[in-house]
């Protein structure tokens, strides 16, 4: 605990810091209901994910991606919490996530204001997104919704940069044939892949 | 079949348009020969627009109510204290005396082979991060505090209810990070002395004990294959000891 810490100068550069740290709140709830599928558990994620980010803050290489930082934090909680609290989701291993192909439980909270939302946004993009499997939902969100690097992605969920792209090229598959599908129902067959 | 396999490696990249130039060509002859990995292509190219062109929309969730405060009370806090580490905000002393204390009390632990200190500092730094989280004005139910622990964690815990004679508020229940691991932390609010806090470490065995550290006050006991600690300042009001024994009395 007591490593040495490099200290930045000036309380001009908290704030700086703090600020930017602040303005992603709300990209990082969307991430964050993205992982949890559940408001209020979003929301203990993004304020733990905070607490976090501040206490760390020396540790913050200035010049870096902070965003990808403060996303790390917030995968690495969001494991730590699973581990612990050991829910109806089981962790899988990565060639069990390649070969997997059913689809999780619907989102659990739909409140009022939330479906008003989606029915002002794309509604079925929301919906096909939130029935892909975890593993393919996180890698394309962080990759065409966050935009972060391969390098990064892998960083935050801890796999390697090759299984980053192979999930990222399933997700996008489900995703446009669930959207193009006529009817609602299981999942399309994804063509192409040997 | 090794064709399509190597050219299913680069996908992602080519459509990501991230794919070294070298390697183009090899891909879009492949793909112009193959129909199956050409649909994947499509497909892949489909999925990543869509989500592109509705990226801005995806992000715009709406915030719950008291998040984005709580947040910016966490970067006040932070920004106020300056790029110190989050230690260093327990003591009345900064900078090299807290280190020097801090230091201290992690010897006193190895020293003497208790670790009874070390618990206490520990709590002690979470009793000081996690007061800055709860709102001082919130009240909870000890029901639905408990009700929460259990489903939320599976922690069953008898939380003892605000106490108008100790003129102490139950403010609410969350989950702290010990170097152990989770455990139970339930929050009070004293009038006259601040935040209070309680913990509970399941499966574990103490003697009691009472220990100052750093400004504040642990007092340790067990009960029932369990050891609470009860946090609060230093200074102790006939209330603040009044809390401590109904506390003690309650906790199971």
């Amino acid at each position: 605990m007591l490593r040495r810490v490099r200290h930045t100068t000036g309380p001009a550069d908290a704030d700086a810091f703090a600020a930017e740290v602040l303005g992603l709140l709300e990209p990082l709830f969307a991430t964050a209901l993205r992982l949890t599928r559940n408001r209020s558990d979003a929301e203990d994620l993004v304020q733990d994910t905070y607490v976090r980010a501040f206490r760390f803050a020396h540790r913050f290489a200035r010049g870096t991606n902070l965003k990808a930082w403060l996303y790390t934090i917030l995968y690495n909680t969001w494991r730590n919490r699973r581990r612990e609290a050991s829910r109806d989701t089981v962790e899988v291993d990565s060639e069990r996530v390649e070969q997997a192909a059913d689809v999780d439980g619907p989102l659990a909270d739909d409140n009022p204001e939330r479906l008003l939302l989606r029915a002002t946004l794309d509604a079925e993009l929301q919906a096909a997104l939130d029935e892909l499997p975890e593993a393919f939902r996180q890698a394309v969100w962080l990759r065409d919704v966050e935009e972060f690097s391969y390098a990064e992605i892998a960083e935050m969920l801890g796999v390697p940069i090759g299984t980053v792209m192979s999930r990222i090229s399933r997700g996008r598959r489900l995703l446009f044939e669930r959207l193009s599908a006529s009817a609602p129902g299981p999942a399309v067959e994804v063509a192409g892949r040997r | 079949m090794d064709d399509c396999q190597r050219t299913a490696a680069r996908v992602t990249p080519y459509v990501d348009g991230v794919l070294p130039d070298r390697e183009r060509p090899e891909v879009e002859r492949h793909l112009a020969e193959c129909p199956p990995c050409r649909r994947g292509a499509e497909a892949e190219q489909g999925g990543r627009s869509v989500l592109r062109r509705c990226a801005t929309r995806l992000k715009a969730e709406p915030l719950p109510p008291g998040l984005r405060s709580r947040c910016e009370a966490l970067a006040g806090e932070y920004a106020r204290r300056g790029t110190r580490p989050w230690w260093s905000a327990l003591a009345p002393l900064t900078g090299i005396a807290a280190l020097v204390v801090f230091a201290g009390i992690l010897l006193l632990a190895l020293a003497t082979r208790r670790s009874d200190a070390l618990l206490a500092a520990q709590l002690t730094a979470d009793h000081v991060k996690c007061a800055k989280v709860f709102l001082p004005d919130a009240r909870a139910e000890a029901a639905a505090v408990e009700r929460d622990l259990e489903n939320k964690y599976g922690w069953e815990m008898h939380v003892p209810p605000s106490s108008a004679e100790a003129a102490v508020t139950l403010l609410g229940g969350r989950r702290c990070l010990y170097a152990e691991g989770p455990l139970p932390h339930v929050m009070y609010q004293s009038v006259d002395a601040g935040p209070v806090s309680l913990f509970r470490l399941e499966g574990v065995t103490r003697r009691a004990s009472d220990i100052v550290t750093l400004g504040y006050r642990c007092r340790i006991w067990s009960r029932g294959g369990n050891t609470y600690v009860l946090v609060t300042p230093e200074r102790q009001t006939p209330q603040m000891m009044q809390f401590a024994r109904y506390v003690r009395a309650e906790a199971r």
